[in-house]
């Protein structure tokens, strides 16, 4: 497209080899979600972590693949169950000028437990102290209330703020003029309209090959389809499924998608008062509800079957869990056995303005379930009162969908698994009250693992017991990214499983 | 008239407390806005912080009379979302806001009006009947059904006109960034403009043509024609000065539903204006944006219907306020 001249630079002489590297003068990108802030800590949504992650950094980022690598943190080691060592990159500026120093890790992890500035508060109050080693600045201990042993995989969200400029500004201003030490510095945003950054030539990494980037903001589904019909944007994210025939129609249109991070699956009430305390009952469910058909018929196929919450790249994913077969003979049968031959009564609560089509595929789950005799009354509400249900845990049957932003399946466990207890935080959305002692004691004990290897074979295993044994939750599908590109601005576009748009990773020259 | 004046201010700050107070009593249900700022990892004590911290911790009644005691001085709580001043998050809006209801009123006039005058002088020619048949359509279709319509003909069809958005502004004295003065705004805003105006053109046409078929059968019209005057002396001169009574006091009560109700098109057109801030406020549980704004917009109908009602004075000299 006229706007994207592509023009070839030098960049050779790099191990000798001549290399040719593009740039690319300027990308546009239309977005379904509004940034909120400029404050990297003052929204923990993925849609504004995505702006944020293009111009601030963590002490660790994720590639395309979901893969932690090193940031403004050249490594990292766990020394003991409370403390992560973290070795400090040198040389990196703010773009105001300022040094990155380990006075700023101090600071960002100190403003996290500000109620007023951050959505971070569960991390920024896991921080005890951050020291220099030795006094080696960087070198830098970071010690935890409380082992966690998922504390780096969670770094890459966690962006590093300079403390001189954050404590001399208003937070009203910080929260208006980002000054970060990433690929793109702040430009203008109009709030409402779009966002404007341009490439950071003195980044620590080089300078990125895109030196504009324009994020338009449109909410509105179908305008955002016909903004990019017209070429008036490169990339959208968020293709409805009502308008994907249109789009994929359109010749001017790559269509990209890719499984999403989130894991939608059904709670299940497990006290001792409901049938679905006896784990027979549970397996009937998932064995009578056809998660194909669910996908098809429901989702119009933009879904993927799941037997886990986690998704691959979360560490504790485990490949070998494998979904019940789809068998209501079977399932009869096992409610039979457990005392419910005729079935029995149950409500099933979902949002009704919360996941795509939540409304419709609670209806599809409450006719399949008809089959085996289990009468179920939908009751589907907007997320304002659902919410708020969950969390009270009250709840029989209910549709939820969760992926873990640390990539962390026990981090998950602990919220959705781990028997309530509120000094401690763990179980606040577990509403079907699982209270499982086993599962309790692996959840717990996963924090203090120390070898990276032993964590990650504990957490699989972990996951396994309670998906294939235990069944605590019936997974159901992953939900869908999709995106579109359009075909003449010739821009090379990968997802990242998280939908941050960021773009040294998302756009290749 | 002074009295009255003061007597209608006071009714107009009635208004306001029991608009804004409303709104806290609908806040009550409409969920938590700490589940959204402590973090989804957030543990049962750190939401109560965050509570505390917004006052949310305390009973409706006492958050109400902590935001009248500031909203007295001007200041109406910062935005939950942008951490900025509820009212300069609504403030930095308006100018685009205003510019499409100007736009759009502007539309609504000239063609609401003139439309009308001319269908009244033949209502039975085939003309005014597509015409009136027009305008009920205009009053019946809803707006994202016009606005989507628009989009697919003109921008995504045709290729005239952009899809979206206000283009390119100027900032003109202090902070009012206009799209008026450049070819690029004033295209972005054709689309939208129309979409806002199709519903008051509508109304406006239907109320010119009714004031000037009751106007054009007056006896003083009558002796106008009789008189040999030519067409456009008794329709203009005569006729629609008289006619364009109701038809003033509607154009003023409209412009301020214009400027409140310009969500749909706004949300179509993302036109980054006022209503498209409410609606996302609402998205967010951002009270303190939501209660800013529909005071603010309150304000302005209030301001808008007092303006009509002592214009009224002079353009019929009849009405007295005593």
């Amino acid at each position: 497209m006229r706007k994207v001249g592509i023009v070839l630079v030098a960049f050779g002489l790099f191990l000798g080899i001549g290399v040719g590297a593009q740039t690319i003068e300027k990308v546009v990108i239309g977005l379904s979600a509004p940034p909120r802030t400029m404050d990297p800590h003052g929204s923990d949504a993925d849609s504004n972590l995505s702006i944020m992650s293009n111009i601030f950094e963590g002490l660790a980022r994720r590639d395309v693949n979901g893969n932690l690598l090193p940031a403004l943190a050249v490594s990292w080691e766990r020394v003991d169950p409370y403390t992560w060592r973290f070795y400090l990159r040198k040389g990196v500026k703010f773009h105001n000028g300022n040094d990155f120093t380990w006075e700023d890790v101090a600071f960002t992890f100190e403003r996290l437990k500000d109620p007023g500035v951050s959505e971070f508060l569960a991390t920024g109050q896991l921080v005890k102290s951050v020291q220099p080693v030795d006094g080696d600045p960087w070198v830098i201990d970071i010690v935890t209330t409380r082992p966690v042993a998922w504390f780096v995989q969670n770094m890459h969200q966690i962006f590093i703020m300079d403390k001189e400029s954050t404590e001399a500004r208003s937070p009203g201003e910080v929260a208006s003029y980002p000054i970060g030490t990433g690929p793109y510095k702040f430009v203008e945003w109009i709030r409402g309209d779009h966002l404007t950054l341009v490439a950071n030539e003195d980044y620590w990494g080089g300078p990125p090959p895109v030196k504009k980037v324009v994020f338009k903001e449109i909410v509105d589904s179908f305008t955002r389809l016909a903004a990019i019909e017209t070429g008036t944007v490169d990339i959208i994210q968020d293709i409805p499924l009502e308008l994907f025939d249109r789009a994929k129609a359109n010749p001017n249109l790559l269509i990209v998608t890719r499984p999403a991070r989130r894991g939608m699956f059904l709670g299940m009430k497990q006290t001792p008062e409901y049938p679905m305390h006896d784990v027979r009952v549970r397996k009937a469910i998932y064995m009578a509800i056809n998660v194909q058909e669910l996908i098809d018929k429901v989702m119009f196929g933009h879904a993927s079957p799941a037997a886990q919450i986690a998704d691959p790249p979360t560490v504790g994913y485990n490949p070998e869990i494998k979904r019940l077969p789809y068998d209501p003979e079977t399932a009869k049968k096992l409610l039979a056995e457990a005392g419910y031959p005729d079935g029995f009564s149950v409500t099933l609560k979902a949002p009704t303005d919360r996941y795509p089509r939540d409304e419709e595929t609670a209806e599809a789950i409450a006719k399949q379930l008809a089959k085996i005799g289990i009468k179920v009354t939908v009751d589907a509400k907007p997320k304002a009162i659902y919410f708020p249900e969950v969390t009270h845990h009250d709840v029989e049957l209910y549709y939820l969908g969760w992926f873990d932003g640390a990539y962390s399946a026990m981090r998950t466990f602990t919220k959705l698994v781990h028997s309530y207890d509120e000094e401690a935080g763990f179980g606040l959305f577990n509403a079907g009250d699982i209270s499982d002692k086993l599962l309790d004691y692996l959840i717990e004990q996963s924090d203090t693992i120390v070898d990276p290897d032993l964590y990650v074979e504990w957490s699989q295993m972990t996951n396994r017991i309670a998906f294939e044994w235990k069944v605590v939750y019936i997974p159901l599908f992953y939900l869908e990214d999709s995106y579109a590109v359009y075909k003449p601005s010739g821009i090379n576009f990968t997802p990242r499983p998280d939908t941050w748009m960021t773009i040294v990773d998302v756009i290749q020259p | 008239m002074g009295a009255y004046i003061v007597r209608r201010l006071g009714q107009g700050l009635l208004v306001l407390l029991a608009v804004s107070f409303i709104c806290f009593v609908i806040f009550q249900y409409m969920g938590d806005p700490a589940w959204a700022l402590a973090g989804r990892y957030a543990t049962p004590k750190q939401l109560e912080l965050v509570r505390q911290k917004l006052g949310l911790d305390k009973p409706f009644y006492i958050q109400y009379i902590i935001f009248l005691k500031n909203a007295i001085r001007g200041n109406f709580g910062m935005s939950f979302v942008s951490r900025l001043p509820a009212m300069q998050v609504i403030l930095e809006r308006l100018p685009a806001t205003f510019e499409l209801a100007f736009m759009a009123m502007l539309l609504a006039v000239t063609f609401g009006v003139g439309l009308g005058v001319l269908v009244s002088v033949s209502p039975n020619s085939l003309f005014s009947r597509l015409i009136m048949a027009g305008s009920l359509i205009g009053i019946s279709i809803p707006t994202f059904l016009t606005g989507i319509l628009l989009i697919m003909i003109f921008a995504v069809e045709l290729r005239w006109l952009p899809p979206f958005g206000r283009g390119e502004v100027i900032r003109i004295f202090g902070g009012w960034r206009s799209g008026l003065l450049t070819w690029d705004g004033f295209k972005h805003l054709i689309l939208p403009a129309f979409t806002l105006s199709t519903y008051q053109l509508a109304v406006l046409l239907r109320l010119t043509r009714a004031g000037m078929m009751e106007v054009l059968g007056e006896e003083y019209i009558k002796t106008a024609w009789a008189k040999g005057l030519p067409p456009r002396s008794v329709l203009f001169k005569h006729a629609l000065r008289n006619a364009l009574i109701p038809v003033v006091t509607m154009i003023g009560l409209q412009f301020g539903e214009l400027i409140a109700f310009s969500i749909v098109t706004e949300t179509v057109f993302q036109w980054p204006g006022m209503g498209n801030l409410l609606l996302s406020a609402i998205f967010e549980s951002d009270q303190p944006v939501i209660v800013s704004y529909i005071t603010f917009v309150s304000l302005v109908i209030l301001s808008l219907n007092l303006l009509v009602d002592l214009l009224y004075v002079f353009i019929n000299p009849k009405i007295r306020y005593a």
